[in-house]
């Protein structure tokens, strides 16, 4: 199994644990790339917790190593950001 | 056994807040500029619970790597105390410019970028506790302390926020506001002023750093569970 495709899992395991941790449930029938996050069914304080849930499984946060503030709009996007900045990668 | 980071911790009122946790059975990770030989001792005497680390927090920069670390070395975090600041006084019209800087990054920057990393481990349990020491200063103001009094009412702002950002995952955000006490940071006041603080307040004495220690154990406990985007003010009445 590739690099990227872990980082994938991974996000998508997390992101279905953020939602249970939020008492959400997914809104869109799966998390396909074309995915905007804003309907995907996880509000504001599920992705910070989708994001601390990741620092500490992956061991980096691609959000706070950027010099300028980037936010997805997809969940293509949002994958893409740990996949390209990955320090394995 | 909960653990608790304390900034600020090394003397004064951190040091006294660390105490008090400790004897009500809790873990303390203190942070501070310089170790001192009293928190040394502590440590002596709770070797298996209080923990430090050296950090200046001008260095916004490594508070994030300061964080992972304390999560990586310490473990799950229960509770932030963010006591760490400093106290310049002067007249704003002759205040240095590096001074002001100063002030907002360490009593301001500091303590917001800290939380933001601290909070996650909460967050991802789903349960926490975060003080924020602020001062009388933020709402009464004080000669020569405009700086000071701003950061202090930052802070204050900063708590109401983010009890509401924070609250749907259980976390509690508080404030402490204590009048003068009698600690390092106050030791330029002398005689007359003190007398004078002294006399404002309905009890005729100074709140002492061991009654606010007491305010930040209450709200680290469950009786303390649906307080939350408050400030408990403790200056023996001089506000009220």
């Amino acid at each position: 199994m590739t690099e990227r495709t872990n980082i994938r899992e991974s996000i998508t395991k997390s992101f279905h644990d953020a939602l249970e941790r939020t008492d959400s449930k997914l809104l869109v029938d799966n998390l396909s790339d074309d995915i905007v996050l804003l309907q995907s069914g996880l509000d504001s304080l599920g992705f910070a917790i989708l994001v601390a849930i990741l620092d500490e499984e992956l061991g980096f946060d691609p959000f706070a190593m950027m010099d300028e503030p980037v936010y997805p709009v997809t969940f293509g996007e949002f994958v893409s950001i740990y996949e390209k900045i990955s320090p394995t990668e | 056994m909960d653990l608790v980071v304390v900034t600020g911790a090394f003397k004064g009122l951190g040091f006294a807040i660390c105490k008090h946790l400790l004897k009500n059975g809790y873990s303390v990770v203190g942070i501070g500029r310089t170790l001192t030989s009293e928190y040394q001792e502590l440590q002596e005497q709770y070797q298996d619970y209080l923990f430090h680390e050296v950090f200046d927090f001008n260095n916004i920069e490594d508070i994030k790597a300061l964080s992972k670390k304390i999560t990586s070395k310490y473990g799950v975090i229960y509770g932030l105390v963010n006591n760490a600041a400093l106290g310049h006084d002067g007249v704003l019209a002759t205040m240095h410019e590096s001074q002001i800087e100063e002030l907002i990054r360490v009593n301001v920057q500091a303590p917001i970028v800290l939380t933001k990393y601290i909070s996650r481990s909460m967050l991802i349990r789903q349960r926490g506790r975060i003080i924020n020491i602020s001062s009388v200063i933020a709402t009464t103001g004080y000669n020569g302390l405009s700086v000071y009094g701003a950061t202090k009412s930052a802070l204050s702002g900063f708590t109401r926020s983010l009890a509401r950002e924070l609250g749907r995952a259980n976390i509690t955000v508080n404030t402490v506001a204590p009048g003068f006490m009698d600690t390092s940071m106050t030791s330029s006041l002398k005689g007359e002023k003190l007398d004078s603080i002294r006399r404002r307040s309905p009890l005729n004495r100074m709140a002492t750093v061991d009654d606010v220690a007491n305010s930040v154990g209450f709200l680290l406990t469950p009786a303390a569970d649906n307080i939350t985007g408050s400030t408990i003010t403790i200056d023996a009445g001089s506000t009220a």
